[in-house]
């Protein structure tokens, strides 16, 4: 599994009148590529504050007192606000609880969804073709130096590959693209006349007109050399004067003349949709370098000859450079990374206990230690290696907070001597001041320190098992991935956003979250929605960048059963799809079980359970699991449910033991003591409760959760058997 | 359209009916001829997507809109009337007057004629009986108000000892008479609001809030209020000194019980309970659950329960109606209901409720409902039957036989 977010040790107040309040207390957590991570828990648990957080999008009075956010090789607590520009919306996106509140009340629901479409149609543009170009050339580059080292001067025959490259792939996206729009609107139209020859059956079309002409136009974009080619002809017939006809069908109420020509179109698309797919690849090169007229023979065989001249005269020598590339610099990076342990090494010396730093030497030993880290970045790696890519912003950011830490302690030790001298004065005088003194926001420079070191340690353990590993690397198989993100990269350049193209695509993602008749609701405002019709615009506009990341802050909480079902398919299905990684908010636990591969459950800041979805609803360990799982009847509850008493706590004066303690029924006397460490329960599960103690009596969950456990466990075995 | 001169008789547990209820916005029919009758001490779930109308519904019976026909009787009284049916049968009947009376011979026209004014007739005395109902619903409850402080008091007074005594109790009488000259009857029926930020003004204290409703009722005596104000904080698990705070210092599932307060106060025989829980935390929603479970036992109440959590509604409510665009489509008890939901659209409203069962819910397969496929109605229109004692399904005769052979 490829892992796309890495959020560890995060820890992030609120600055208030009455005090720090301490919102996220020490979170680590993975995100996997195409995984969908639930976290759950109460309002007020640090949950939102935690997707806040990794969107960049927290509140002003809010302080980052440590750990990092890593997506992409950046650290999304350092980077700078320029830089989120292009990850915020664009790939990670958000859907908010109150759909209200994230849309713009006079701006047309269109608009809103077409606007962001189109702005970062532009972005992508201009980004995959500095990604194209920025890669390609350090391929040049190290295809260069790898045949100066080997002692061959090919340098011109270099250069006039990458050019041959760089032409002909653009020549193969755009053929491509053309295949691919042709092959869509089939595909659209094929669904239309489906539709359309269902209702006109049932005498219940709506909005007839529009949709004949659109499948019309759709149908006749079908047309296209390796598609609808040969019937063509018969297309254009059957298509002709169809609306008209339709139109008068509707006004005689009978379609009968309409329905065999809808029968005889989806055959002919359905026919043309099943042939297979030309080697646009191959094809490119062919068009490009004078390859001539194609031969007139079956697709699969022209696709045989093309692959052959393309590898002869260009694939093979090309990927063998590649190959030879990769390993040179692979093998540079190797000996720079053999260096920089050692250099990582002197960092203890640098940074040590007990001592006061100066800023000049501080910021030349991180200095040495960035630039040797700098040195071991392989410029023809496209999957970046974050623990690398993050050092710098990183080291910077501690030493920056441990010397305004520096002088910032003083004042705040002054303020708040100040304040705790005016409180005993009053109560000195027999007054109960209704006020208490908040605790000093005092930084702990020596944490700071040993989180630099720890910055190094990691780093020197990370390249240890890289260099391990450095034997068994595939180049050959490297080189094919290379070549795959070059295509992608090119296909990014040609994918325009116009305001036609973005307005059809809106008005398809409007149907896809369950919009009937978009094409009116298209020119209206927010307030002409319903609370869920406007949640499922929000999803609309999230979803219309096409995002990596999706985190959903409660996205069905308002809405009913049926589209909440709705809703949640919706995002199960892009999440397939599109390999979507989600982060799912909620308070429900009842919605994640059909979403969640992995649950984290948090409490007043913290995750007090994490495991799959199985082992948090099968074997739940933690009391506050239990509690949220008995507080929520489900179809064969009849008993009184048992509600968590009392409030959470005031994360001002964060509990001294275990948060959830005082409304614990289950609590021991040492969680009002001391906080529970993360047991180990299996592999993937992991719980923070002193009742996983071996000491610990042994305490059965409540019995509404093993009622429930065991029906499931009943239906279960009834269904398999 | 529905048929309005057949005066049902009204049997004694039947706290509230609801009867051929329609309410249109314009065009728009929000509910359409929906009727349902809620038993003492019941209640009633109405569910179904947002937008179809249950809302509505409770807000109609409560009178905060003029309802478009239909009429809604509560503790035997008809409380609102709607007059649309009316006025269409008239319409109807001069229509149909003028188009036979085209080529008739005069006397058949005089006979056509004479029935034409036989049914305007009737129907003008039934608008002026909605009028009326819509009018004076209340008086017959004041006057029985009033006999009732009257046999309560009257023998209390002639047989007081002292002249004190006496002025007391008069006084009290006096007060009595005074406050039931401004009862109106439907503040017996109460309701509780989803959002219970919205639903509280931000500048009242709680004091105030809770004991509105009681000032306008005429209540002047602030011992009284303020007594009563505590007793109903310590019964929605709040403390006195609340009473003095505003809503914004209280965490969700408190201000509920606020709301909760208000309704429980006005001591109604029945609450609409619109979406209480929908807009809070699972762990409150347990705690207001709860709260609205033992009220009800504790006070005998009826409540109509409107929400879309389908797994809330089964567990709280005692039979279920399930609305689909205006219209109620199935109604039956709970069990009976999640047992043999007969209705397409109510079989996809229940396979579409998740459940804390991973491995369930992987394979959980959502039926849509799309009543075009499912439907023939061109010939034969459906209406609400009852498949089995309790359970009514809105069909024709060709699904009503397919229902009775399913449920053998």
């Amino acid at each position: 599994m490829e892992n796309k977010l890495h959020v560890s040790d995060l820890r992030i107040s609120f600055k208030t009148t009455s005090g720090k309040v301490q919102a996220v207390r020490n979170i680590s957590f993975d995100l996997d590529k195409g995984e969908t991570l639930a976290i759950v828990g109460e309002s007020g648990s640090g949950k939102s504050v935690t997707s806040k957080a990794i969107l960049g999008i927290l509140a002003g009075n809010s302080i980052i007192e440590g750990g990092e956010i890593i997506y992409d090789g950046k650290d999304l607590l350092k980077i700078s606000e320029d830089d989120f520009h292009h990850i915020r919306g664009d790939k990670i996106a958000m859907i908010f609880q109150d759909p209200m509140s994230s849309l713009n009340p006079i701006v047309k629901i269109g608009r809103q969804l077409t606007e962001a479409m189109i702005l970062k149609g532009k972005a992508r543009q201009r980004e995959s073709r500095a990604n194209f170009n920025g890669f390609l050339k350090n391929l040049n580059l190290a295809m260069k130096q790898a045949a100066a080292e080997a002692g061959k001067s090919a340098d011109a025959e270099i250069d006039a590959m990458c050019r041959k490259f760089d032409d002909f792939e653009h020549n193969h996206i755009k053929l491509e693209a053309a295949f691919n729009q042709a092959r869509d609107a089939a595909l659209d139209a094929i669904e239309t006349i489906d539709e359309l020859s269902f209702e006109m059956e049932k005498n219940a079309v709506k909005d007839m007109k529009y949709r004949v002409s659109q499948m019309v136009r759709e149908s006749l974009q079908a047309i296209h050399p390796y598609l609808v080619s040969t019937r063509a002809d018969e297309l254009t017939q059957l298509t002709k004067d169809l609306p008209k006809l339709a139109e008068a069908g509707r006004k005689a109420g009978s379609f009968a003349e309409v329905l065999p020509k809808l029968a005889g179109i989806k055959a002919i698309l359905q026919e043309a949709v099943a042939l297979p797919v030309p080697d646009f690849f191959a094809m490119g090169y062919n068009d490009a370098f004078g390859g001539g007229k194609l031969p007139e023979c079956p697709v699969p065989e022209i696709n045989g000859i093309l692959e052959q001249k393309l590898h002869d005269e260009f694939l093979n020598k090309f990927e063998s450079y590649v190959e030879m590339a990769l390993r040179f610099s692979a093998g540079r990076s190797a000996g720079k990374k053999k260096e920089a342990i050692e250099v990582l090494g002197t960092c203890a010396a640098d940074f040590p206990e007990d001592a006061v730093l100066e800023r000049k030497a501080a910021d030349s030993a991180a200095k040495k230690l960035i630039d040797a880290v700098e040195a071991t970045k392989n410029p023809v790696e496209f999957k970046k290696d974050s623990l690398t890519f993050t050092f710098e912003s990183s080291i910077r950011g501690e030493i920056d907070t441990y010397f305004t830490g520096v002088r910032k302690n003083v004042i705040e030790q002054r303020r708040h001597d100040r304040m705790q001298a005016k409180h005993d004065r009053l109560v000195k005088k027999g007054r109960e001041p209704d006020w208490t003194v908040p605790a000093a926001a005092i930084t702990d420079l020596e944490q700071v320190k040993a989180n630099i070191r720890h910055l190094a340690d990691r780093l020197v353990s990370h390249y240890g098992t890289l260099l391990d590993a450095e034997a068994g690397r595939d180049f050959s198989a490297e080189t094919q991935d290379v070549i795959a993100y070059l295509k992608t990269s090119a296909s990014g350049v040609v994918e325009k956003v116009t305001k036609t193209t973005a307005r059809l695509k809106a008005l398809k993602l409007m149907e896809e979250v369950g919009i009937h008749d978009p094409r009116q609701r298209f020119n209206q405002y927010p307030f002409e929605f319903s609370g869920g019709m406007r949640q499922r615009i929000v999803i609309a506009i999230a979803l219309a960048a096409n995002p990596d990341i999706l985190i959903c802050d409660e996205p069905t909480t308002a809405l009913d059963v049926t589209v909440q079902s709705q809703i949640l398919e919706l995002i199960n299905n892009l999440k397939r799809e599109r390999q979507l990684s989600v982060i799912f908010i909620t308070h429900d636990l009842g919605v994640v079980a059909n979403m969640a591969d992995r649950i984290a459950v948090m409490y007043a800041g913290k995750i007090v359970e994490y495991g799959t979805a199985e082992e948090v609803f099968y074997n739940p360990v933690h009391p506050y699991t239990w509690a949220l799982l008995s507080s929520m009847p489900d179809l064969d509850t009849d008993q009184r449910l048992e509600a968590i008493p009392g409030t959470p706590p005031n994360m001002i004066y964060p509990p001294k033991g275990d948060a959830f303690a005082p409304r614990n029924k289950y609590a021991l006397k040492v969680d009002f003591e001391l906080p529970p460490p993360m047991f180990k329960v299996s592999d993937t599960h992991y719980a923070a409760t002193w009742l996983l103690h071996p000491q610990a009596p042994k305490v059965e969950p409540p019995a509404i959760v093993t009622e429930r456990i065991a029906r499931m466990k009943a239906r279960m075995e009834e269904r398999n058997a | 359209m529905p048929d309005m001169k057949v005066e049902v008789p009204i049997e004694d547990d039947v706290l509230l009916k609801v009867d051929h209820l329609c309410q249109y916005f314009g065009p728009m029919k929000a509910v359409d001829d929906v009727s349902f009758t809620v038993k003492k001490g019941e209640v009633f779930g109405l569910v179904g997507e947002s937008g179809c109308g249950k809302t509505t519904t409770g807000r109609s019976i409560i009178k905060l809109y003029d309802i478009t026909s239909g009429s809604v009787y509560f503790k035997g009284v008809r409380v609102c009337a709607g007059k649309k049916s009316f006025y269409d049968a008239i319409r109807e009947a001069r229509k149909e007057f003028r188009e036979k009376s085209r080529d008739a011979s005069p006397e058949e026209k005089a006979a056509l004629k004479a029935k034409m004014d036989a049914i305007i007739a009737e129907q003008q005395e039934n608008i002026k009986k909605a009028d009326y109902d819509n009018k004076n619903c209340d008086k017959e409850y004041i006057e029985k108000l009033r006999a009732a402080a009257e046999e309560k008091y009257r023998p209390l007074i002639d047989s007081a000892a002292t002249a004190e005594e006496k002025a007391r109790l008069t006084r009290e009488y006096r007060n009595e008479l005074r406050k039931a000259s401004k009862t109106k009857l439907i503040t017996k029926i109460q309701m509780i609001f989803q959002d219970p930020i919205a639903s509280l003004d931000p500048r009242m204290t709680v004091r105030e809030i809770i004991s509105e409703g009681l000032l306008i009722q005429g209540e002047k005596d602030q011992k009284v209020i303020e007594q009563k104000v505590y007793e109903m904080l310590e019964l929605v698990g709040l403390v006195r000194e609340h009473a003095s705070r505003y809503p914004h210092e209280f965490s969700g599932g408190q201000r509920q019980r606020i709301g909760v307060a208000r309704s429980i106060i006005m001591n109604p025989d029945m609450i609409i309970a619109d979406e209480p829980v929908s807009a809070l935390d699972v762990s409150i929603q347990a705690q207001v659950i709860n709260l609205l479970n033992d009220l009800r036992e504790k006070f005998g109440l009826t409540i109509l329960f409107i929400a879309h959590n389908l797994s809330v509604v089964k567990y709280f409510s005692d039979r279920i109606g399930v609305m689909y665009y205006g219209k109620l489509v199935e109604l039956a008890p709970s069990d009976e209901l999640f047992l043999n939901p007969l209705h397409p659209y109510t079989r996809s409203l229940l396979s579409a409720i998740p459940l804390p069962d991973p491995l369930y819910e992987k394979t959980r397969q959502r039926v849509t409902y799309n009543p075009l496929a499912e439907h023939d109605y061109s010939v034969d229109k459906p209406s609400l039957r009852e498949v089995k004692p309790g359970h009514f399904v809105m069909c024709n005769q060709a699904e009503f036989d397919r229902y009775m052979a399913i449920l053998k």
